[in-house]
């Protein structure tokens, strides 16, 4: 059974403009994956994709107007989306742990490092503050930080990006979770900080046997860390399964194009084909989204898209592609 | 940081600053266009006693010479005499600031006592029925012209209902003040242990103080709801709600991290609350600081005006220095 299996999501932004006229921004649309312990999974796409918002669903950090009209979460069994909030609170930074894209405002700004890491330990697991603060020193060293001890007294504001990181890395991983969601982990770090950190949680998968999402718009990243990959167009996965299979055979015009867009790829003398604006979440068309921007779309395209299975778990939905 | 070096850099600043404000007023003053001479002499003085009476003030010499003369004496601790009572400035003052301080003390501690706990119950619910309500209450509070609040409620309350005495001092008219310890007549009445003196002295504390309260209540909901939002809406705030942090210690976060801007803003509404403290003062004839130096500039009395003046100064100072000391000492970024 996977550890985490989402089926069917959708979650929609509504809202009024100003001629008081109810808007519905369709940011979700039956977004399905499952995810394995011990699997990383990379997940794809162009900003408003709904990359982040997958995440923030499940984990039911939604905040009005955007609302979760459909679908199931399910964690080790488990709907997340129908459980009670304080159970969900519960579970949130103890089973599933979030580490976000801007570590040094996501810290609280008056405490230390240290009280950080043993308040999350202590609000999910109890035990006295002393075990708690071994447990924070062990974190910080099993991250590479030198010299933990001493850089528990350290206050957030006196921290690198990269070193903010890492903390954020320790605070996901006191309370040993399940399973672990980057969103962006590496944005904004400079490029070997970027490659410190992302074979830092490649390590810890290994060793620990979680799973972990990681949400980012770098196919680099990708194709180096992930195992599965998802890519995400108009809040739908449009193509997924093992990440040598779809960078090897992408199906998807899409991820084709994604693929080939790629810098490396330019430089090879690809042509640069992804173009157009990205999809009005408002209006989107009857039948594939990526209709008004493919290059092989045609008539049938207005009808809704198959998932076609490749083999090995590679899918793709699109009516051009031959199983 | 070393609070001592914070002192040290914030003393060597306020000389200069005083330095300027004691130089503008003294100008401002001369240059208003008031003439306190005739005032003076009096209404039969021949033109050779106003000259008389002009050299015995020095307001013949050049205003550089007189602002020479008059740095001088302040470096001294010598703010000159009013030209009205003929008694050192001073000690006029000292003797009134106890007044307004009182005044403004009980009005901030209100005003702030239900400002904070309004502002962040509103912050905490937005758009509710209570943040609407205390959306009216601050709005009324920011329009309400000081002097007619004041005015209204002496009218309700003294005249209408009887329930307050009548605005007229800091103590009944048939009671003597108590001996002065701290210059409330309040807190020296309960030292004394009178206690027909201390509840008068109370009563007429409540309608200027519920005045001052008000006023200061207005900005202080607006500003906590503010600031109690944009902490809540932060990376830090999302991010612990994302760790599954209970409520309650989300809540204390957001608290903490809210305390520091609240304090500032309180502390520059405190400086700023010394104009609205003189129009109520004036009202219910209080006789403190504030009414001190408006009848000094209706009157053209220099060396009162520039007392006052120099006296909210330091009022100042001494305010945001006990900010800064707050902020220092709970802020690890001050550093």
């Amino acid at each position: 059974m996977s550890l985490l299996r989402v089926e069917d999501l959708h979650t929609h932004f509504i809202s009024r403009d100003l001629d008081n006229q109810i808007q519905v921004a369709k940011a979700l649309n039956g977004v399905s994956f499952s995810l394995d312990a011990g699997r990383i999974l990379g997940l794809v796409g162009e900003t408003g994709a709904g990359k982040s918002l997958t995440a923030t669903s499940i984990m039911g950090l939604l905040r009005p107007p955007a609302r979760i009209m459909g679908g199931r979460a399910l964690f080790q069994g488990q709907d997340l989306l129908a459980m009670p909030d304080d159970d969900l609170n519960a579970l949130r930074g103890r089973d599933i742990a979030l580490v976000v894209q801007s570590p040094k405002s996501s810290l609280d700004p008056l405490s230390r490092i240290g009280d950080q890491l043993i308040r999350i330990r202590r609000a999910h697991r109890g035990g006295t503050a002393s075990e708690a603060r071994e447990k924070a020193i062990a974190t910080l060293g099993a991250l590479g930080i030198p010299d933990p001890a001493r850089r528990m007294q350290a206050w957030p504001h006196e921290l690198s990006g990269g070193m903010a990181q890492r903390v954020l890395i320790a605070l996901a991983l006191m309370n040993e979770p399940r399973l672990l969601i980057a969103d962006e982990p590496t944005t904004g770090l400079d490029v070997t900080v970027q490659a410190q950190i992302l074979d830092l949680l490649r390590d810890l998968v290994r060793r620990t046997g979680i799973a972990a999402m990681i949400i980012t718009h770098d196919l680099g990243v990708v194709a180096h860390y992930c195992d599965e990959m998802a890519v995400m167009y108009a809040g739908a996965i449009v193509e997924s399964g093992p990440v040598r299979q779809v960078f090897r055979r992408p199906a998807h015009p899409y991820t084709v194009n994604l693929i080939g867009a790629t810098p490396e790829r330019l430089r090879l003398g690809a042509t640069r084909t992804v173009g157009g604006p990205p999809p009005n979440l408002k209006a989107l068309p009857p039948g594939c989204p990526y209709q008004d921007r493919c290059p092989q779309a045609g008539a049938d395209c207005t009808m809704v898209p198959p998932d076609v299975p490749l083999g090995e778990g590679h899918v793709a939905r699109c009516h051009r592609v031959a199983a | 940081m070393p609070i001592g070096r914070m002192l040290a850099r914030r003393l060597v600043l306020v000389v200069p600053l005083l330095f300027v404000i004691l130089l503008g007023t003294f100008m401002l003053v001369r240059l208003s266009g008031q003439d306190p001479v005739g005032l003076l002499a009096g209404p039969t003085a021949t033109a050779a006693e106003i000259e008389l009476v002009r050299a015995s003030l020095a307001l013949d010499q050049p205003i550089w010479v007189q602002f020479g003369v008059y740095l001088g004496k302040v470096v001294q601790g010598d703010l000159g005499a009013s030209w009205l009572s003929n008694r050192p400035v001073l000690a006029e003052i000292l003797e009134r600031a106890p007044a307004t301080l009182e005044l403004m003390l009980w009005g901030v501690l209100i005003g702030a006592g239900i400002g904070i706990p309004v502002g962040l119950r509103a912050a905490f619910r937005p758009d509710r029925a209570f943040d609407q309500f205390s959306r009216f209450f601050s709005l009324l509070g920011f329009s309400v012209p000081t002097y007619w609040l004041g005015l209204i409620m002496l009218f309700v309350f003294f005249y209408l209902l009887e329930w307050a005495p009548p605005g007229m001092g800091r103590i009944s008219l048939f009671l003597e003040p108590p001996p002065r310890v701290t210059g409330s007549y309040l807190i020296d009445g309960l030292i004394a242990a009178d206690w027909e003196v201390a509840s008068s002295a109370a009563s007429q504390l409540i309608l200027p103080v519920l005045c001052v309260a008000i006023i200061c209540a207005a900005p202080i909901i607006k500003q906590t709801r503010a600031i109690a939002l944009e902490v809540l809406a932060s990376d830090y705030i999302r991010y612990a709600r994302a760790q599954g942090l209970p409520k309650r210690e989300i809540r204390a976060m957001a608290l903490r991290n809210s305390a520091t801007p609240i304090v500032t803003f309180i502390g520059t509404e405190i400086t700023g609350l010394v104009g609205t403290t003189s129009l109520i003062e004036y009202v219910f004839a209080w006789g403190g600081l504030g009414q001190y130096g408006l009848s000094a500039i209706i009157a053209g009395d220099f060396a009162a005006v520039q007392g006052y003046v120099l006296m909210l100064a330091l009022f100042s100072v001494l305010v945001f220095l006990v900010v800064d000391i707050y902020v220092t000492l709970t802020e690890p970024r001050a550093a």
